[in-house]
């Protein structure tokens, strides 16, 4: 057995040189990454302020979390005249008026603010938060991941397509491609912070005055019902090149004879586009899909750039509680909550992959 | 018959022609409308309504290049792309080298818990950077690093993981053959890797290497959180986002738009340039697996 011995010394050797290589990498991931994890995840059960000297820190168990996701649903009663007995209305609507939600909620033994209110089989409801702006938070980032990740995968789609026939110009098309991706997203958000100004000294303004559509005074990112699409044009912009390179990548390995095949059983473009590219486009789109939301989710340069303290992100919000509140164990608590979101889609983007499939 | 079949290619073909320009001007038009911004004057640009290309008050193009000259004499700005470089380079070679090492032993060779490995490297490629901020900064005060070293330790995070699954995927793909010609001939399998290995992946190590570079020449949350007490060490992103300081009610943007234009020109070209490569390696990391 002299040979067998011979064998496993080597396949030895190449175990600790194994080792030996992957040491570097893996102390450095578990300094910037593992150990920082650890030390979050414990810090949000704390109530630990950031440069608070020799204060105390303090065990506060889900204090965190409650602090940011309570909420609880209160019905509001209608309003009700002492005289009478009657419901008041308004007299203009003829709308029953009801209770002010800051006279419902709870005030101890801590305080809900009013996030909005709603109507359920004729009685009204108000829905309080103890935080109503990470509240908000979510659903901001909810809402940009959703329509900032469908609108980029149609529009890089389309360009993919475009791209991808031949036409003059297309090697300029596919450099082209390549610029709203090389700006620096910071900047992207202060060209568009810019294009959005308020006046007619803003593109948008101008070109809407000029087509009659506004009066051209439109503030786009004060405005509550604008800043949320605002910011997905400039996300959607920038990354939009991103999304079509990886579909053109996908679309490169279809082999032309399907088409021709596909040609000779007279199938037209559009019959040609549905059974054919589109099933085996599927896993490039999957994962490009999958890549952009789990970016979305934890969005922050372009919340932060143009919309500062006016309205948050999740990670611009952890980064003003650790930054501008000093309330490292709230900061810690949202790192989690955004950790928790992106691990459950980074979860079935690994299934999707599958390392074992070498 | 044949005369409705040519009006339907003809006009097939125009239209296809302007979605190409469309696409064209969608994808140019915010970098054309800061080159604009940047070449007007204060009053230029509160000229309403704007103009496509800087004018006079007689409507004659009057482009000024009082913005790059202010851009050029604002220390923070110099000093921005002085940090940047700094940054983004160091980090490019700790990752690539850091990095290359470790895809060496999970593209070629065998050893027990190479799965795992994977997996978490995998999964560090997607490893939210926010998460770590408040433990990473506990951590950068703990130790006492300064905002620049703390800046490409940091960046790890997200370009270790990322060279590492890139390089793994090529290490991989190279011929096993190679290895053990080199091991006939006495080679150890560290100078394998060294001398023949390594000078073979020199293509994918441009391009993961050019990705990490322009993946640290973004970062913002990092740098904005761990520059807040030294200001000296600000990387170009955090100094064009406070440019003319957070509470100023009128921005200088003709300046902002100098400093996006000065900051993005080479970066482009730079892409322009290894574009073929760039493309590449975005897809090996997501397509390929």
């Amino acid at each position: 057995m002299p040979k067998r011995r011979k064998y496993s010394d080597l396949a030895n050797r190449e175990q600790r040189l194994s080792y030996k290589l992957l040491a570097p990498a893996l102390i450095v991931l578990t300094l910037v990454a593992l150990y920082p994890l650890f030390q979050v995840f414990y810090t949000s059960f704390t109530d630990r302020r950031f440069a608070a000297g020799d204060q105390e820190v303090n065990f506060v168990g889900l204090g965190n979390y409650s602090a940011l996701l309570g909420f609880t649903i209160i019905e509001l009663p209608p309003l009700v005249d002492e005289e009478t007995g009657e419901k008041i209305t308004d007299p203009e609507t003829g709308k029953t008026e009801y209770e002010r939600a800051i006279r419902v909620l709870p005030r101890q033994p801590h305080r809900y603010k009013e996030l909005f209110q709603f109507n359920w089989f004729g009685k009204r409801y108000v829905v309080g938060a103890r935080d109503p702006i990470f509240l908000t938070a979510i659903w901001n980032t909810l809402l940009f991941t959703l329509f900032s990740v469908f609108l980029e995968t149609i529009l890089g789609l389309g360009v993919a397509l475009v791209v991808n026939s031949k036409f003059r110009g297309r090697g300029a098309m596919r450099a082209t491609m390549l610029v709203p991706w090389a700006v620096i997203t910071v900047v992207s958000a202060r060209i568009w912070e810019w294009m959005f100004a308020s006046s007619r000294a803003g593109f948008f303004n101008m070109i809407f005055n000029r087509l009659g559509i506004s009066d051209g005074q439109t503030s786009f990112l004060t405005t509550a019902s604008l800043q949320l699409p605002a910011l997905i044009m400039v996300d959607v912009w920038k990354t939009t090149p991103f999304m079509a390179l990886l579909i053109l990548a996908g679309l490169q390995t279809i082999p032309n004879e399907l088409y021709e095949a596909g040609q000779v059983d007279g199938a037209g473009r559009i019959r040609q586009f549905l059974s054919i590219t589109l099933p085996l486009l599927k896993p490039a789109i999957a994962v490009a899909l999958i890549f952009r939301t789990l970016d979305a989710l934890r969005v922050f340069d372009v919340f932060h750039v143009i919309m500062g303290n006016r309205m948050y992100s999740m990670a611009s919000y952890n980064y003003y509680q650790l930054i501008g509140n000093r309330n490292m164990g709230l900061a810690s608590a949202i790192g989690v909550i955004i950790f928790i979101f992106i691990a459950v889609f980074a979860v079935i983007y690994i299934r999707m992959m599958g390392v074992d499939k070498e | 018959m044949r005369k409705a079949k040519r009006v339907e290619r003809v006009l097939g073909k125009t239209l296809f022609m302007v979605v190409i320009v469309v696409i064209f001007v969608y994808m140019l038009f915010p970098f054309y409308w800061a080159v604009n911004s940047s070449l007007k004057t204060e009053a230029q640009l509160r000229m309403t309504p704007a103009t496509f290309v800087p004018r006079d008050n007689e409507g004659n193009f009057a482009p000024s290049l009082v913005n790059y000259i202010a851009v050029f004499r604002d220390g923070q700005f110099v000093r921005g792309i002085l940090n940047s470089t700094v940054v983004a380079t160091a980090t490019t070679i700790l990752a690539l080298s850091i990095g290359a090492f470790a895809a060496f032993a999970l593209g070629k060779l065998r050893f027990r818990g190479k799965k795992p490995t994977l997996y978490m490297i995998l999964a560090m490629t997607m490893f939210p950077q926010v998460t770590v901020l408040s433990g990473l900064y506990a951590v950068i005060t703990t130790l006492g690093i300064s905002a620049r070293p703390s800046m490409i330790l940091s960046y790890m995070i997200f370009t270790l993981p990322f060279t590492t699954w890139v390089l793994t995927a090529f290490f991989k793909e190279l011929p096993t053959e190679i290895m053990q010609s080199a091991r006939v001939d006495g080679a150890t399998p560290f100078q394998t890797f060294y001398m023949i290995l390594l000078p073979l992946t020199a293509p994918a190590l441009v391009t993961t290497g050019l990705l990490a570079f322009i993946a640290a020449w973004n970062e913002y949350l990092f740098a904005l959180t761990f520059t807040t007490i030294d200001p000296a060490a600000r990387t170009i992103p955090v100094a064009i986002s406070l440019f003319g300081g957070l509470a100023a009610m009128h921005e200088p943007f003709g300046e902002i738009m100098a400093a996006a234009v000065v900051v993005t020109v080479p970066v482009v070209l730079l892409v322009l340039i290894f574009q073929r490569k760039i493309v590449q390696g975005l897809t090996a990391g997501a397509v390929k697996g």
